[in-house]
Order: structure tokens, then sequence, then C-alpha cells
């Protein structure tokens, strides 16, 4: 295994058994997604939108919402903590503490995302059948997308006073095309669309993914450093 | 020349430079009320295009240069750059809000609705977000370096988002297809209206000089302020 | 016959005028108070 990705992956798991042992930030992002449902729910007339309509669209506002609490909540917690200085330090490559912190943050907002979706199909009576598959798989080409913005915007807005205001104000531009692509897909494929109608948004997601992930970790040392 | 007369110096620069570009603005005004011909599906409402479509390009271009600006300042960390960079910020700022402002104005009458989510529009106010993120994020930082770098972030993501929104939009009006509208900018224009455009081009792009100009002489005379006088 | 819309350009020429002239204004006003400081300084 390549050095930095061993470096990531040990980074990663010292952020990941810190957030299993505290849970504020998966526990609080869990609560808010459910509550959204349920807004939502009270929110449309059931008999002017079938539910599997509104659905795509519902299902990605939570997981976007819930993401940008997940995020913002764990880079606090590491703030107070000051444990990002003691990294920093060490001759980490700033790829690979970026790295670390995308797949620590891909956790979270993974494990938010997978107590969401059963909760959304069971408040929305939504039946997902042969389409699960399929909007697993987008929702971990989103969830890239916008972690990794996320990853990036979280590290500076936790330096400012308003860092839960300074996230979504920063961030909301960016989850835009990640989450456009993300309720497309997941509108064709609970529709049981072939693929061939979702290539041109999963190529988008695709494309979307690999710029900001390189972008985002060329730059995290930026961030980081002085 | 110390710090603060350098300021003054540049700020009395783009001053001369922004009064001629407004000067220039009002030839423009008169040139569209008074040289232009009346187009004739869209009638007098047409007219906005002279202004909306210039301050769209001045826009993109200070939108563009904080990007580049921005990645070539992480790369040389140089704080003239960085001061450029919120300079044309500020003033792209500016220059988007009479975007959203004309463009909806402009839509009404033509398309009978305020909004729609057309491309340039919708690169429009995500161009406006991205600005009011960048300066909201400078605002919020003290230390000048802390500033400097993480605006440079943003600015170089930002940049990089835009052809995505594009495409975004491009994927999302091919499958779904809208209706067909009158398109506001047609290919071929006719000469009076080609050259008012293409003065106003050039107004426009005077205006985001001056101003930048100005803006940039006050970011110097802030800093001399701070740290006292010196060269 | 073109429709009848004069108003709504009238209205984005003058809201356009605001705008530039507001922010160039606020600028050079910002520039004066700045520069004062720095004399000062």
């Amino acid at each position: 295994m390549p050095e930095w990705l061993r470096l990531a992956l040990v980074i990663a798991g010292k952020d990941v058994r810190a957030e299993l042992r505290s849970r504020t930030a998966i526990l609080s992002a869990v609560v808010f997604a459910a509550l959204v449902l349920v807004v939502f729910n009270f929110a449309r007339d059931p008999t002017a939108l079938a539910a599997v309509d509104l659905a795509p669209s519902v299902l990605w506002v939570t997981f976007a919402l819930a993401a940008m609490l997940a995020l913002n909540r764990a880079f606090t917690v590491e703030k107070e903590n000051a444990a990002l200085d003691g990294l920093l330090l060490a001759p980490v490559p700033r790829e690979a503490l970026f790295a670390g912190k995308l797949l620590a943050n891909l956790a979270f907002v993974g494990t938010v995302e997978a107590v969401t979706l059963p909760l959304f199909v069971l408040f929305f009576n939504v039946d997902l059948g042969t389409a699960l598959p399929g909007i697993i798989g987008v929702t971990a080409l989103a969830t890239v997308g916008f972690v990794t913005v996320g990853t990036i915007f979280s590290a500076m807005a936790v330096r400012t006073r308003f860092a839960e205001l300074m996230l979504p104000v920063l961030l909301l531009p960016f989850m835009v095309p990640p989450l456009i692509g993300a309720v497309q897909v997941t509108a064709r494929l609970l529709a049981g669309r072939p693929l061939s109608e979702m290539m041109g948004w999963l190529r988008l997601l695709a494309l979307y993914d690999l710029v900001f992930v390189i972008l985002c970790s060329l730059v995290f040392t930026a961030v980081v450093d002085e | 020349m110390t710090a603060s007369e350098g300021a003054e110096s540049l700020v009395r620069r783009g001053t001369v430079i922004t009064a001629a570009a407004l000067l220039g603005v009002a030839g423009v005004y008169v040139l569209a009320w008074g040289y232009t011909p009346i187009e004739a599906r869209q009638g007098v409402a047409q007219k906005i295009f002279y202004l909306h479509v210039p301050s769209a390009w001045s826009a993109l271009l200070a939108f563009s240069l904080v990007g580049i600006v921005s990645a070539l300042y992480l790369w040389l960390n140089d704080p003239r750059l960085d001061r450029f960079a919120a300079a044309s910020a500020e003033v792209g700022l500016a220059f988007s809000a009479v975007m959203l402002t004309t463009g909806p104005i402009w839509a009404k009458p033509i398309w009978g609705t305020w909004w729609t989510w057309d491309a340039r529009l919708t690169l429009t106010l995500f161009l406006f977000f991205l600005f009011i993120g960048y300066l909201a994020l400078r605002a919020a930082l003290q230390d000048p370096g802390e500033r400097a770098r993480f605006s440079a972030v943003i600015g170089i993501l930002g940049l990089l988002l835009v052809p995505f929104i594009h495409l975004s939009v491009y994927l999302f009006r091919t499958l779904h297809p809208q209706p067909v509208v009158l398109k506001p900018s047609r290919p071929s224009l006719p000469p009076e209206m080609l050259r008012t455009l293409l003065i106003s081009g050039a107004v426009f792009l005077l205006l985001y000089i001056g101003l930048v100009t100005i803006r940039y002489g006050l970011a110097l005379a802030e800093e001399a302020g701070e740290h006292g006088d010196a060269a | 016959m073109p429709p009848e819309n004069a108003g709504y350009a009238v209205a984005a020429y003058i809201v356009a005028a605001v705008i530039l002239l507001g922010y160039t204004g606020t600028l050079l006003r910002r520039a004066r108070r700045a520069i004062d400081r720095a004399r000062r300084a």
C-alpha cells in the first residue's frame, strides 16, 4: 500500500474512533435529518403530488443539509481538541492529511445517509426495489463531491467567528452540481429508467469528483499551513 | 514614496479613469436611447441589452481574474496579488448586482416571467453568491496571511465551479426541453446595435479598471493606516 | 408594432445607474477616510 494511503487511513481511523467515542457529529446530523424528513412530510399535500415525484428532491435536500451539519461538527470538535496542530507538526504530506480528513468525513456523512435512507423509505412509503444498488452508487458519487469541498471549507470556516453560518454560505454553491446530478439520477432510478438516460449526469458527477478531489488535496496545504 | 502617498496616487488615478468611464456610460445611455433602433419584436425593453451584456462581460472578467490571480498568489505569495483579487471581487460584485437586477427586469416583458433558470441568469446568480462568499470569508478573517490564503483557495475553487454550473444547466435543459423563447441576443445585429454594444463593452471595461484601481488604492491606504506610514 | 414596454427599460437604466454611481460613491468615501487615517498614522 502506498505510504500516503497508509497515513491517510491512520489519520481517518483516528478521527473515526474519536467520533465513535463522542458521537456528537453523527447523532446531531441523524436527528436533524429525521426532523427534516418529518417537516417535508407535513409540508406537502399528499393528494396534490405523489410521493415518488417529490422523493428525490426531498431525499437529497435532507442529505445535503445533514451533511453540512456533520461537516461543521466534525471540524469544530477537532478544533476544540487542538488535535490538528499536533498532526501538522509531524512531517505528514498534506495530501495524505487531506485524504485522511476526507475519508473520515465520508465515513461520518455516509453513516448519516445510511441511517437516513431507511427513515426516508419508511416516512415516504417509497419502494426502492431494484433501484437500491443504483441509489447507493449515486449517493456515493455525489457525497464524495460535496464532502470533498466541504472538508476544505469547514477547515477554513472553523477559523472564523461565525463558522456555522460561514460553511453553508461558502459550500452551497458548490453543492449544486452534485445535488442536481444526484436528484436527476435518483429520479430516473426510482422510475426504472434505463441507464442510458442517466449517463450524462453520472459523467458530470464523476468528473466533478475527479476535478475537486485533486484540486482540494492540492490547496489543502494553503489552509492548514502558515 | 510612502505607502499612503502611493495609495493616494492610485486612488486619484483610479478616480480619473472611473470618471471618464462614467461619462462613457452616460454616452452609452444617450446612444441606446437616441441612436439605436427599436427592436421590432422586443420593443424598447430590448435596450436593456446594452447594459446587461457588458456588465456580464465585466462581472465574468472580474471573476476569472479573481480565480487566476488567486492561483498566482498561492504560487508566488505576493501580497499585491491578494490585494488585486480582493479589489476585483468587490467590483465584480457590483457588476453582478447590475446583471442580477437588469436581467429579471429584461426577462419580465420579454419572457413573461421575472426569473428563469436559463444559462445566463443561473450563472449570474452563482457568480453573485460566489462573490458574496469570497467577500464574507475575507471579512471574517483578521490575520492578513490567513485571509489571503483562504480567499485564494475559494477564488480558485469558485473559478473551477463555473464550468460545472454551465454543464449542469446545459444537461438540465437538453433533457427538459424548454418552450421556444425569444433569445434576447441575436447573432446578427444591425450595425447601430452592434456598435453601441461594443462601445458599451469598452466603457464597462474601463469602468472595471477604474474601480479596481480605486479599490486597490483603498486597500493600500487601509494597510498603511494600520502599520504606520512606511514605504 | 413593437410592444409597449419602455417602462421596463427606463427602470433598468435607472437601477443600473444607481448601483454603479452608488458603488463608486461609497468606494471614494471609504478611500478618502482610509487615506486620512493613513496620513495621520
